[in-house]
């Protein structure tokens, strides 16, 4: 099976379970949590079955295209029910099968593994699956977000499509794995994997340490402020996405070795004061992420 | 007559970690519950788990709750009654109230006056009526390291019903027949995929393994016995010890079918006493790796193996480590081979990681990391790790010389303590975070530098465990043993130090930095000391912490002094005895010496007199003025004078043996004899007499008792307590 194939199949087998098939959000973000598709809507009480490829990034996991596991940008299969089914472990079970997972060939577990994101308040416990010692999916069930205590419970499923996708392809090298259409992911993605991590440790650009700094400082100062004057305008949406910027332009920082110790640290908080209080806002309207009910979006 | 009562609480997976705890808690909860219930049972309570059911089993639950006999307590007699005899409005309403008449109030006198009260004889229920109740205060009572809200609700008013994991059936059988019970959903939930979970005779097998049709339909059971065998057939195994059974043997058969054995000593006892509660149904596989992988250090090998994949590593007959890996699945399935390949490729993907990481982490040497620790916070209020790296250099360098009096070890402590934190910057450790310290030890053997710098780097971290046998043990330390112990104290108690001052202090069961083990292997060096490094010195907290932090690190660190030694198996009022006073003051090794001793002589007469009397001897004591002259008074009572004679004999043998640090047996022994010597003096002999001068005297003779045996315990602390 296909990289893309992979991607239409649980698609489908989602949309049959009563999901609505979401596109990625289009801003930078390091996981599929991140999209108001989970972030928003496991607030409140309306019920929500969605699901979407997130692509990812993760600066820090860059490995300039040299590592077969392991990458800056990897794509995510995120599935949120809310509320979470009785059977969901099954409905799960069963999205394998319908890859060509048989159950019966395999040492399928629920090992374990709470989630936590102090940045975004956000904590849920669960599991990692793990595929005949291979992991390939986070099982949470999200118990808060933005601090606030959730009701219902949503459950989040994460699928790692890159190691699925190996697994499934029996390849060890994810540059060896086919995407489609006759192509490798290396064809595909080799390239932007070189130049990606090349920018984010800011290695081999011959680009000053002080200007790739001060670029991102100011762009994180700048979208920062800006968000904060979208939420005083009770723009909550496009407020998150000037966070999530931030946030992302954070782990540049970070893996470009350009913040300290204890900058580091006040960025962080930073970024978690902002997600908080936008998710806070957006609970407290009480409305849905369509905006009815509130008359100030039509 | 009795019936047989049976409870499955069915779950998604439990962590593997929390299982063993679980199912003990679980029938205590359940015993107390039934007691509570007034629901007798001669039967003891038997539980069982797998990673997804708690299982209580109860022989012989009577089929009546005993009847309650009680004697309700109303208003005081005085306001009950009106002048005249008859009842007053108040006494009338508790009448009316507890459904009696008039002729059957009686009168209780309690220490604060008359009552009027009456007697209730209320009729056991049918067992069957008040079961539900139990299992809900089953499940409230239930508490979990880390509990989730999963929309479960109870009707006993109190709404939420928190858990382990979510709840996905219950089996509740009295004497074969189901009892009505159901966990309700929150209404923003409920829907059709979000329903009550309602208790029935139906159990469930297996996820993936069934021998007919299906897996994971509902299996009907109609008692204990058949619900044992209907899971047996479903492929689970109750019986825990019977899983850990099969799977000890199969990894034995399985190691020597691949020509080696088990390396018990890298995978301890911890992942044989896990792994069987992280399968219903154990089958062992095995796979091998490419023998370039054998060039790694065996630690990263083990590591890797053990900790991400739950893979037990084998050993040649030489002990050497094989490319062989063994792994039990929770599954029998149909293709091994397929499930040994898959495991394979995750282990070469892994080790190919750490392969890279361990040749690009040598490309600088331990040093060159070691500079890296100024961007690698220790803690926001405290600083870096480089920070903290030169404040251990310094303090074990101290140690060693002035301290453990080993001067010639202190310029490896120096540079051990340097670089100790170093492996924290390299790409291993930030991987293998388990590697910590292991790591460092590895590298600074790799760059040359000596044993007594690589080993007291390698086994930093440790002790953790507070058992005598808990690594690392002399042979392992070999040259390394002073340094080792100077560094592993340096780092401890830096980090004790440090986060006590910043305000980050262990609350109930929190203690995110883990000061309470870092503080149990301080100690457990300080009680250790010879058998780890053979220096006989008797080290008090003080001798080790110069500064004078707060009253609240203090007694924190005698808490721990006084938790490794009931750990170590001695009587917690003998602990006591032996760790009184200024807490700078305390020596846990001489407090063990003492400890040794003492069971001897508890149980004696003399000494339960002497023990006895010593709260008095200190109580007394306390009247004299320390500062005061000395009055020049003459004892001249017989018995006080006696008293007189056996402290001048005691004195030598205590004062020498507190010196000596030996000999506590004797000094214990001498000490019981005065016991009836202090009996006689305070059956014969008026403390506070007029007398100045004697009186002055006396309290001295009292001062001096007091003082000498407090040098070797405060006995007081060993007196039974009063029933």
């Amino acid at each position: 099976m296909t990289f893309q194939d992979l991607v239409f199949t649980l698609q489908h087998f989602w949309a049959s379970q009563g999901c609505l098939i979401q596109q990625p959000l289009d801003v930078e973000v390091g996981a599929g949590t991140s999209h108001p598709e989970t972030l928003l809507r496991v607030l409140g009480s309306t019920p929500w079955n969605v699901a979407y490829i997130q692509p990812s990034r993760r600066p820090d996991d860059g490995r300039f295209g040299q590592n077969p596991n392991r990458l800056f940008k990897h794509h995510q299969l995120q599935v949120i029910l809310k509320p979470s089914p009785d059977e969901v472990q099954q409905i799960y079970l069963d999205s394998l099968e319908a890859v060509g997972i048989n159950p019966r060939h395999h040492d399928i577990r629920f090992e374990e593994d709470n989630w936590e994101s102090p940045t975004l308040g956000a904590w849920g416990i669960g599991w990692q699956v793990m595929l005949d010692g291979t992991e390939i999916t986070q099982f949470t069930y999200f118990q808060q977000v933005g601090g606030m205590d959730l009701s219902p419970i949503s459950c989040e499923i994460t699928y790692g499509m890159e190691r699925l996708a190996m697994f499934l392809q029996k390849v060890d090298n994810v540059f060896d794995m086919a995407w489609g259409g006759g192509k490798t992911y290396g064809e595909v993605r080799l390239r932007e994997e070189v130049e990606q991590s090349k920018y984010a440790f800011n290695q081999g650009t011959g680009i000053d340490a002080e200007r790739y700094s001060s670029f991102h400082r100011q762009q994180f100062d700048e979208n920062y402020k800006f968000g904060e004057e979208l939420l005083k305008a009770n723009l909550i949406l496009p407020a998150l996405e000037h966070c999530l910027k931030c946030s992302h332009l954070f782990n540049l920082l970070d893996s470009s070795g350009s913040v300290g110790v204890t900058e580091r640290m006040a960025y962080i908080l930073r970024v978690r004061q902002l997600a908080l209080t936008i998710c806070q806002a957006y609970a407290g309207e009480g409305t849905g992420i369509d905006g009815q009910g509130s008359g100030r979006r039509s | 007559m009795d019936r047989d009562l049976l409870l499955e609480i069915g779950m998604e997976e439990i962590p593997a970690s929390w299982l063993p705890a679980l199912t003990i808690q679980i029938g205590n909860v359940f015993e107390a519950t039934l007691k509570e219930a007034r629901l007798s049972t001669d039967e003891p309570i038997e539980t069982f788990s797998t990673p997804r059911r708690l299982t209580v089993r109860s022989a012989k639950i009577a089929e009546r709750q005993t009847d309650l006999e009680e004697l309700v307590t109303g208003p005081p007699v005085a306001a009950a009654f009106a002048a005249d005899g008859t009842l007053t409005p108040a006494g009338a309403g508790f009448v009316k109230k507890q459904g009696a008449t008039d002729e059957q109030i009686e009168q209780v006198t309690t220490p604060r006056g008359a009552y009027i009260a009456v007697r209730k004889h209320q009729r056991g229920k049918a067992a069957v009526d008040v079961l539900p109740d139990v299992l809900t205060a089953v499940l409230r009572g239930m508490s979990f390291p880390k509990q989730m809200r999963w929309d479960a609700i109870l009707n006993d008013g109190k709404g939420d019903l928190p858990f382990g994991r979510p709840i996905r059936w219950l089996l509740y059988l009295y004497g074969g027949r189901v009892v009505p019970y159901s966990i309700g959903r929150s209404p923003l939930a409920t829907s059709s995929r979000v329903q009550e979970v309602i208790a029935g005779s139906s159990t469930y097998g297996h996820r993936f393994l069934t021998t007919t049709g299906r897996p994971g339909r509902a299996v009907k059971v109609k008692h204990f016995d058949d619900y044992r065998r209907r899971l047996a057939e479903h492929f689970v195994i109750l019986d825990r010890s019977e899983r850990h059974d099969r799977i000890a043997r199969e990894l034995d058969a399985e190691a020597r079918r691949r020509g080696g054995r088990i390396a018990r000593s890298l995978v301890g006892q911890g992942m044989l006493d896990e792994v069987p509660d992280l399968v219903e149904y154990p089958v062992v596989a095995s796979g091998t790796f490419s023998d370039e992988f054998l060039k790694l250090p065996e630690e990263v090998l083990t590591t890797t193996m053990i900790h991400h994949q739950h893979f037990f590593p084998v050993n040649s007959d030489q002990g050497k480590l094989l490319p062989v890996f063994l792994a039990v699945l929770n599954m029998e399935p149909d293709h091994p081979e397929v499930v040994s390949r898959n495991m394979e490729r995750v282990l070469a993907a892994r080790l190919r990681d750490a392969q890279f990481f361990y040749q690009s982490d040598r490309q600088q040497c331990l040093a060159e990391h070691a500079a890296r620790l100024d961007s690698v916070l220790f803690h926001k209020k405290i600083g870096t790790y480089l920070q903290k790296s030169e404040r251990v250099s310094a303090r074990a360098g101290h140690i060693a010389s002035k301290v453990l009096k080993t001067p010639q070890a202190e310029p490896f402590a120096r540079e051990a303590g340097q670089l100790c934190k170093a492996d924290l910057a390299t790409d291993m450790v930030r991987e293998l975070t388990e590697l910590q310290g292991t790591m460092g030890g590895i590298y600074a053997r790799a760059d040359g530098r000596p044993e007594q710098v690589w080993k007291a780097i390698y086994f930093h971290y440790l002790p953790v465990g507070v058992e005598p046998t808990a690594p690392p043990v002399r042979e392992q330390l070999g040259q390394a043993a002073v340094s080792w112990a100077a560094v592993a104290l340096a780092d401890k108690l830096d980090t004790l130090t440090s986060m006590f001052a910043a305000g980050e202090r262990p609350t109930g069961s929190r203690d995110p930095y883990g000061l309470r083990r870092a503080a149990q292997g301080v100690v457990r060096i300080m009680v250790d000391l010879p058998e780890l490094t053979g220096l006989d010195l008797r080290l008090t907290l003080g001798h080790l912490v110069e500064a004078q932090p707060d009253e609240a690190f203090w007694s924190f660190m005698i808490d721990r002094v006084r938790y490794l030694l009931e750990q170590r198996g001695y009587d917690p009022r003998n602990v006591r005895a032996v760790t009184h006073g200024d807490p700078a003051g305390v020596s846990p090794l001489v407090a063990k010496r003492k400890l040794e001793a003492l069971p001897e002589f508890t149980e004696s007469e003399d000494f339960k007199q002497l023990a006895g009397l010593f709260k008095r001897v200190r109580n007394i004591a306390r009247n004299l003025d320390a500062n005061a002259p000395e009055l020049g008074g003459t004892l001249v009572d017989g018995a006080e004078v006696a008293l007189a004679r056996e402290v001048a004999r005691l004195a030598p043998v205590i004062d020498a043996a507190v010196s000596s640090g030996a000999g506590y047996r004797q000094a214990f022994a001498e000490a019981a004899k005065a016991g009836p010597a202090v009996a006689k003096f305070f059956d014969d002999v008026m403390v506070m007499t007029d007398d100045v001068k004697l009186r002055d005297a006396r309290l001295r003779l009292l001062r001096r008792l007091e003082g000498l045996i407090l040098q070797l315990a405060d006995v007081s602390e060993i007196v039974p307590e009063e029933k």
